[in-house]
């Protein structure tokens, strides 16, 4: 399998509506009202392939086809009711497992378009009535925001969770709830370096002129009970991200009291409190209070001004919320759109945000992989960490004058600067740059000018350590870029052959046009290799080249719907042409990364508001960051005891 | 204090497998403990130079396994085994995400990116959770020496949760993998300290209890209010934190004891190491913690599913997964082989290290049972059965052992895993998809 097997596979996207994608619907004359037209087309398709196994008389697995297919005939809205049901379908013919290899096989055009058909239904969805802001999820933290909470909230100079087990990804990222286990080390280590974490904070904190921790000492006849609270209650404040209720403080209380009769001096005591704060689910935690009674039957309430400060914080700085943002909760204004504005483009202009920076654009370009990346030394002599660090900052310095200068997000694909080093600018053949420190210079037009699919890293990160992948980039373009993520390949597909002798017979281009002879190829390649091709000028490092071993490096490309690319350049037009589709899959990313969920079917009315809204306001970045904010998912819960709607 | 329904207090295959009779919890004739490992090694193995051709005893050694020739007597090679289960019994691709979770657990994992994610327990962390497990200072080690993977989904639509876990603590949470041999050490034989006097002992451990009285109680009262499918968590950390007092209460049992560090041990956790010193230390280890009885169960991930690592000390240039997928090149086998042996060669160090410590009148592989294979048979089509499987150590007197055992293609692997299970002293009459136990381990 090869270059094939080394795909990124993501299950089927919720959307999937392309140019890119494989042909135009099946449904010449949709009805839009009935959806018979269009049921008339695909009826036959399951007719032949399907009902003789998944029929009434005998439903294999439980799936009877025939039922759903006159469910459909009498249907009088568009959209698919039994959406558990076609969801199982698509994936069985996405993923080729149906029909079975035995049986006689549909053609891989009519089984793209049944796909795109069912895609297309499942996609019908009603977006009038009120949203649905889906499934909370509650979140312990990852490692990155432990390090900073604990930086934030103590003051220290310690990065604990270094020595975590690493967290698991999901959806392309690493603040997804539903993965983010706790298992048995992280639980021990959560609780020593509570421990560390207080030693060192109040050896800091003893250092002090004005002490941030132990806030007041009882003194003789003075209260002790007093006086930890004055040191408790702002600290847990902070620590939970909202005010403490009367009895969690009560028992916290007794707690260091307790300590403090069993002999324990005051600050020993108050530190054995601090340190149960830090191993508290309330701290460990980003709780989200179940939808009290009063939401009942509703769809969606709002999250309390807390928890919308949080959720804010953590995502654009990935650490709690400052103390200006717990004000404005506890003066319940945070909830206010001008103030939720103001806000937002407070957080982003804050240094604090190059976490946003390093965490988001970190995992949703990938360059966070580049770390483990090594290339052939004999191939690519001049590939070392400095030149691989290079490469990644010069991505995430551009990524942050997008941010800071809220420049349009159509930038990121073509761009008119970029920053080097001299290391990098002389991978990159440029003049004049001397020293480590990066600068902002002009991008040339002979490397085919700026944007991320022109950075070393981008193109480094989707290569194989011998040679460019032009499969792994068009991939990288499908799914980073467009969120068309092609499906996987089908199984004993006959591998590009890597041997040396296969590599005299023809230039790699040549030998993947072969590949693509097979028509069950071509109908997911001739996708995604020619966004490679336009990039081969480009070597598994990025550098320019005008061959690639004795063989002229051919650009050229032509893409499914006509257009004709010439190189880099024309991917860049091209991918800037589709700007829609572009921002559409920038949001779902960045709502996955903020919900720390799965974007679902019932995301998508939120998703076309905030898409909407970014091509009224010139796709400033801002725009997407706000657009997300104001989402309803982003800012309401559902109520208690809500359904799941189906279309 | 009320309890909340704690999946891994009653794991329900657990309730039904100690139903039975229970041995003398996997003690050995000689009175000497016994123990499990699990080794765990991805992308299958050029079966060509894996299987040997001749059954049963004095087998001529295939190019792969040559590297054991000092302990081809201790080991059991169990050709012909399926994992049967990591097919895709209708769920589509991810041969490497099901060919890992269901290497040691023998259930069909959910296909899923996490939202549901569900296996079941592996018969290691049955074992721990068994009697066995509290008879030692930990109740299992799990190590691994390649973390998983940093960014993007695994393998066709299953979390990467699956591809880098074969230790499952309960269907829906894997067991915490050890990736720091420093840790590891601390872990087992730290807190030894002589000199510290008892009462500030007392003082450490009392304060230390104290703040996991208050998690506890604070854990209960928020399960309270939080949504029905976050308890879940709520419920792991609980699990967790009590699995922490418990282990406190227990080495008060069973102190550390004092052992020299192995050689090339990192002063401090975090420190790099090369792929092949993590893994000699990690192994030095298990010896250690074997010997000194600290624990008797593990498991151990020579790299997760689909490992692309690039062997540079036999000199590949190539991921160690995409050799694997082989197509049937020349060119391609033969390294795959290379790696294959490589791989071998040090788990044969282990066992020859194993093999050389004296334990009562034999040695310490006599009373061990060492699992080293794959969920995987051949790398190319990620095939489920054929696997590589071996068997080291004699299970304290009660495996035959230095023979090649072919078995009827597809039988379960599963078939081991009850044998082992009962000679560890849980008796289970079924795990996974056995079939029964596996009587070919004895003549």
């Amino acid at each position: 399998m090869g270059d094939m097997d080394l795909l990124k596979r993501t299950h089927l996207p919720v959307f999937l509506i392309s140019v890119f994608a494989i042909a135009t619907p099946v449904i010449a004359e949709r009805d839009q009202a009935a959806g018979k037209t269009s049921l008339d087309a695909v009826v036959p398709f399951f007719e032949s392939h399907c009902v003789a196994c998944h029929g009434t008389r005998r439903p294999k697995a439980g799936l009877n086809l025939e039922t759903e297919l006159a469910t459909l005939h009498k249907r009088t809205a568009p959209g698919l009711e039994n959406r558990e049901f076609w969801e199982k379908v698509v994936l069985m013919l996405r993923e080729r497992q149906m029909p079975p290899e035995a049986e006689e096989q549909p053609s891989e055009t009519d089984r793209q378009k049944i796909i795109s058909w069912i895609t297309e239904e499942l996609d019908r969805f009603d977006c009038s009535g009120p949203m649905d802001p889906g499934r909370s999820v509650m979140r312990r933290l990852n490692r990155t925001e432990y390090n900073n909470t604990v930086r934030d909230l103590l003051g220290v100079d310690m990065t604990p969770a270094d020595n975590f087990p690493p967290d698991e990804i999901s959806e392309g990222f690493d603040t997804i709830g539903d993965v983010l286990t706790v298992p048995p080390i992280l639980a021990e280590r959560y609780l020593e370096s509570a421990k560390v974490l207080v030693d060192r904070a109040l050896e800091l904190d003893a250092k002090r002129e004005t002490k941030q921790i132990l806030v007041c000492q009882p003194s003789a006849g003075s209260d002790a009970r007093d006086c930890a609270r004055r040191i408790l209650e702002p600290f847990v404040t902070r620590a939970y991200r909202r005010p403490p209720r009367a009895a969690e403080l009560d028992r916290l209380l007794g707690f260091v009291k307790s300590e403090l009769g069993s002999g324990q001096g005051f600050e020993s005591a108050i530190a054995l409190g601090l340190q149960a704060v830090l191993s508290s689910p309330n701290f460990l935690f980003r709780v989200e209070a179940a939808p009290g009674p009063e939401s009942a039957g509703k769809v969606a309430e709002p999250l309390n001004d807390y928890e919308l400060a949080t959720r804010l914080s953590y995502l654009l700085w990935s650490s709690i919320p400052d103390d200006r943002l717990l004000e404005l909760a506890g003066r319940k204004e945070l909830q206010t759109d001008a103030v939720l504005e103001a806000e937002v483009r407070r957080m982003l202009q804050s240094p604090r945000a190059d976490e946003f920076v390093e965490n988001f654009f970190g995992q949703w370009l990938q360059t966070r992989k580049l770390d483990g990346i090594s290339r052939d030394a004999s191939l690519f002599p001049h590939f070392d960490e400095k030149l691989r660090n290079a490469m990644k900052n010069e991505t995430l310095l551009f990524a942050k004058a997008i941010l800071r200068e809220d420049r349009s997000i159509l930038e990121l694909l073509d761009a008119d600067f970029t920053y080097v080093n001299e290391k990098l600018a002389r991978h990159y053949n440029m003049t004049g740059v001397e020293g480590p420190e990066f600068r902002r210079v002009a991008t040339e037009a002979s490397r085919g000018g700026g944007g991320i699919l022109t950075h070393a890293s981008i193109l480094t990160l989707t290569s194989n350590p011998t040679r460019t992948s032009p499969v792994k980039r068009g991939n990288w373009v499908l799914e980073q870029l467009l969120g068309t993520p092609p499906p996987p390949p089908p199984p004993d597909v006959p591998e590009l052959e890597e041997t040396e002798q296969a590599a005299l017979t023809g230039s790699l281009r040549q030998r993947l046009e072969q590949h693509r002879n097979n028509p069950n190829c071509s109908i997911c390649h001739d996708r995604i290799d020619p966004l490679g091709f336009a990039l081969e000028n480009f070597d598994a490092t990025g550098a320019w080249r005008d061959f690639d071993g004795k063989f002229l490096i051919d650009p050229s490309g032509s893409l499914p719907d006509g257009t004709t690319l010439g190189g880099a350049e024309d991917l860049k037009r091209a991918l800037v042409d589709r700007r829609d589709e572009f921002a559409r899959c920038l949001t779902e990313k960045l709502l996955t990364y903020g919900l720390g969920r799965e974007v679902e079917y019932y995301d998508r009315c939120a998703v076309d508001g905030i898409v909407e809204s970014l091509s009224t306001k010139d796709y400033n970045f801002s725009r997407l960051v706000l657009g997300v904010v104001q989402s309803t998912p982003f800012r309401m819960k559902r109520g208690s005891g809500y359904e799941e709607r189906r279309p | 204090m009320a309890l909340p329904f704690l999946e891994s207090m009653a794991p329900s295959i657990l309730s039904s497998a100690v139903a039975g009779e229970t041995a003398a919890t996997g003690i050995t004739a000689s009175g000497a403990p016994l123990r499990s490992a699990f080794i765990f090694v991805p992308n299958g193995v050029n079966q060509a130079h894996w299987v040997p051709k001749d059954v049963g005893p004095a087998f001529a050694l295939p190019n792969i396994l040559e590297p054991l020739a000092n302990v081809q007597d201790d080991l059991l090679v169990l050709s012909g085994l399926a994992n049967a289960r990591a097919r895709h019994n209708s769920d589509g691709g991810g041969g490497h995400a099901r060919g890992t979770t269901t290497f040691l657990t023998g259930v069909q994992c959910v296909k899923t990116y996490g939202k549901d994610i569900r296996a079941g327990i592996s018969v290691d962390q049955l074992m721990a959770a068994s009697q066995t497990g509290q008879e030692t200072r930990l109740d299992s080690l799990v190590l691994t020496c390649e973390s998983g993977s940093d960014a993007g989904n695994c393998d066709t639509g299953y979390s990467c949760a699956y591809n880098s876990n074969v230790s499952w603590r309960t269907p829906t949470t894997p067991a915490g993998k050890e990736l720091d041999p420093r840790r590891v050490f601390d872990r087992l034989f730290a807190g030894h300290d002589p000199a510290e006097r008892a009462e500030s002992r007392a003082l450490r451990l009392r304060r230390k209890k104290s703040v996991l009285d208050f998690v506890l109680d604070d854990s209960l009262r928020l399960r309270r209010s939080v949504a029905e499918n976050d308890r879940r968590k709520i419920d792991e950390y609980f699990n967790n934190v009590r699995d922490i007092e418990r282990r406190l209460e227990r080495s008060a049992r069973h102190p550390a004891q004092s052992v020299a560090e192995p050689a090339g041990l990192p002063a401090r956790e975090g420190e790099d190491l090369d792929w092949e010193d993590r893994l000699r230390l990690m192994l030095d280890l298990l010896v250690l913690a074997f010997q000194t009885d600290s624990t008797r169960v593990a498991s151990l991930m020579l790299a997760p599913a689909a490992s692309e690592r690039i062997y540079h000390r036999i000199g590949m240039k190539d991921g160690h997964h995409w050799l694997s997928h082989h197509q049937h090149t020349a060119h391609k086998l033969e390294l795959y082989r290379q790696i294959n042996r490589y791989h071998v060669s040090l788990i044969a160090r282990f066992l020859e290290r194993l093999k050389s410590t004296p334990e009562g009148d034999g040695t310490l592989l006599d009373n061990c049972m060492i699992l080293y294979g794959c969920g995987i048979g051949d790398g190319n089509g990620h095939t489920h059965f054929d696997l590589p499987v071996l068997l080291a150590g004699r299970g304290g007197g009660t495996i035959d052992s230095g023979r090649h055992v072919r078995f009827a293609r597809e039988s379960s692997l599963c078939n081991l895993f009850v044998s082992m299970l009962n000679r560890m002293g849980v008796s289970a009459d079924r795990f996974g998809d056995s079939t029964g136990a596996m009587s070919e381990l004895t003549l």
